[in-house]
């Protein structure tokens, strides 16, 4: 049973990045119906840049997140004007295709700028864990799960309290009768990707330490969240967040009990089992995603 | 079938492949053919020739899945993984097994895996079908890692295998193998196409709302196409076991299944000698760029995004794209020349190898 608590306890971490990474997949999928692919790979370039302006430029930590966050956004948004807005119309498979040459386009870039050699990058919460009884707890990890809550928090209230979260709302909801009542569904687009891969460049930054900064550092994170968003119901902020937190622990288990090597495969079979029987996942709406 | 237009288009699309190639087919088979009396001594030339050949048939098993079938799969490295250890385990347990029964066999086992994924996948539509085939595969190669039969992290070095007195752990004879799994598999999907049943592919992938109405059902054509596709790619993971020597889970990473699906879309999508282009120039992209994958990456990607800004056809549609526009040219010159006494309409450019999605 501690063995059990402690898996448990370990995996709010990771929880807490797949479910950020999950919130920044929904964030752009909710408004533009586009599945982004290639967020793992964008989200990793913020990393680099936080990498950057803080061990090569020297700026401390905090400011080093606001040029990696802001560097994302920019990405966001220049990769939603120049790229998906002109196949926009197109089959789904179009866009599909797109994100995914994006993937290796964006992953083979960083190889390029960045190298293959892993950058150290440090937590952002140090310290030693404490201890709960027999439990050990890093503090880091606790503050990366609370960070996740508080992000899908934040982005609910935002959705549901303030005039801007209405307007992206009408926009998902039907974007031409957003646009006959002024909202303008270019930019809710381009902000909406803006955010999601800022967030998601979040929780890229966030998983560097643990898992070594190297461009193909969210390779297996971005299937973990993918089953995340699955599982939650993508689109759904709070799917996001329990997707998340489920994948980490079911992942964590699956390491502590039977072999640190077949994560992906168990998450591979929550994917299947979670679209043929409940494709619309555990909180979203029985949207069309079947034949 | 007139009653069906989409049909129709994807029909013409095919026979532009069948009728006129027949020819440059032979041309290019003789050409294959000889290209071992040219270049058989320089064994780094052979074996990249010979991958040339056994991407060729990954991509376009992958391309009869996306271009004509119009599913994703971002995993068929998953299935490429089946057909070499299925060769591997096979060949290294029952070593008196004919190699046609081996090739079959792999074919057969990935065509399984292909049928069992299909059930379900068959059901996911678009990016649901992108996850899912995406977490496929990454899931092979770690199951490989774990399980005993397939050797764990070290993997199985293929064993020893003959075709009659030509062993296949040599260049040359594993080449000729090589070409003529590929040109028998691509006979068989081009009349696979042209069949009934390749029809009803592609009225799926134009429309899976009127397909039924054709008596068509998506689910079981989708699960038919997925089990195809896979025993296609796992053909090609016969000769990929004998090309790379060991069969391990490094073999198989992320990066390859999204390599083919770059190849199957840089080439043509909906187009066999594409699948082949696509296939060529991959592995000249990964020679080039051997000491950095993000090269390859890079331009794979790039290539991808700039396929689809200019026009989803690829490489395979640029013949058809010239003279498209060379004809568009022609019939504005003999407008202007006619004093427009009835309107002339200008042909508009066919269609038919864009994949649609209902």
């Amino acid at each position: 049973m501690t063995v059990f608590v402690q898996l448990v306890v370990s995996a709010l971490g990771f929880g807490g990045i797949y479910a950020l990474a999950a919130l920044g997949l929904t964030i752009i999928f909710k408004t533009s119906n586009v599945v982004n692919f290639a967020y793992g790979a964008m989200a990793t370039v913020v990393a680099m840049l936080v990498w950057t302006a803080h061990a090569s430029l020297g700026l401390p930590t905090a400011l080093a997140w606001a040029v990696g966050i802001i560097g994302g956004g920019a990405m966001g948004i220049a990769v939603d004007l120049g790229l998906m807005r002109r196949v926009e119309g197109s089959p789904p498979l179009v866009s599909i295709v797109m994100t995914i040459g994006l993937l290796l386009a964006v992953e083979g870039l960083t190889g390029v700028i960045w190298g293959y050699g892993p950058k150290g990058i440090a937590n952002v919460v140090g310290g030693r864990s404490f201890a709960i009884g027999p439990i050990s707890v890093d503090r880091n990890d606790l503050f990366v799960a609370a960070l996740a809550v508080v992000v899908a928090v934040a982005l609910h209230l935002f959705y549901e309290r303030t005039r801007l979260g209405l307007a992206v709302r009408a926009v998902a909801a039907d974007a031409e009768v957003a646009s006959l009542m002024g909202v303008s569904r270019k930019w809710v687009l381009a902000g909406s990707w803006a955010a999601g891969v800022a967030v998601a460049g979040a929780a890229a930054t966030l998983a560097a330490p643990s898992l070594g900064l190297t461009p193909t550092l969210m390779d297996d994170a971005a299937v973990f969240a993918f089953a995340a968003a699955v599982l939650g119901g993508l689109g759904s902020l709070i799917g996001a967040v329990v997707g998340g937190f489920a994948v980490g622990i079911l992942s964590d288990l699956v390491a502590g009990y039977i072999s640190t090597n077949l994560q992906l495969t168990v998450v591979f079979a929550l994917i299947v089992v979670v679209l043929y029987l409940r494709p619309q996942g555990l909180f979203g709406r029985a949207a069309q995603v079947r034949q | 079938m007139s009653r069906f237009p989409g049909l129709g288009a994807a029909r013409a699309g095919v026979a532009r492949w069948v009728r006129p190639g027949a020819a440059a087919t032979l041309a290019v088979l003789v050409v294959a053919a000889l290209f071992p009396l040219a270049e058989g001594r320089s064994q780094s030339v052979m074996g990249l020739a010979t991958l040339a050949l056994t991407y060729g048939l990954v991509t376009l098993s992958l391309n009869l899945l996306m271009g004509y079938g119009g599913q994703v799969s971002v995993g068929h490295g998953g299935f490429l993984a089946v057909g070499a250890y299925t060769t591997a385990i096979v060949a290294t347990h029952f070593t008196s097994l004919p190699f046609i029964v081996v090739l079959l066999l792999a074919g057969v086992v990935t065509g399984a895996v292909g049928f069992l994924l299909g059930l379900p996948a068959g059901r996911l539509r678009s990016h649901y079908l992108a996850v899912a085939t995406l977490g496929f595969g990454l899931a092979m190669p770690q199951i490989a890692l774990n399980l005993g039969i397939t050797g764990g992290f070290t993997g199985l070095v293929t064993p020893t295998a003959a075709v009659g007195r030509f062993t296949l752990n040599s260049p040359v004879p594993l080449y000729y193998l090589a070409l003529i799994v590929l040109a028998v598999s691509a006979v068989a999907i081009r009349s696979i196409l042209s069949s009934p049943t390749g029809r009803r592919f592609m009225a799926v992938r134009d429309s899976e709302h009127t397909a039924p109405a054709m008596g068509i059902n998506p689910w079981r054509t989708k699960v038919l196409l997925f089990t195809l596709s896979a025993f296609f790619c796992g053909l090609a993971g016969y000769v990929f076991a004998f090309y790379i020597g060991v069969v391990e889970p490094a073999s198989f990473d992320f990066a390859l299944s999204l390599f083919f699906f770059a190849a199957v879309v840089v080439g043509g999508m909906a187009s066999i000698w594409g699948s082949l282009i696509g296939a060529a120039l991959l592995v000249v992209v990964q020679q080039e760029s051997l000491s950095a994958q993000a090269y390859s990456e890079t331009i794979l990607g790039v290539a991808v995004i700039i396929v689809l800004l200019l026009g989803p056809g690829g490489l395979a549609a640029v013949p058809r794209r010239v003279s498209g526009a060379a004809s568009r040219a022609r019939a504005r010159r003999l407008e202007a020349a006619a004093e427009a006494t009835s309107p002339h309409q200008s042909p508009a450019p066919s269609s038919a190898g864009t994949p649609r999605e209902g």
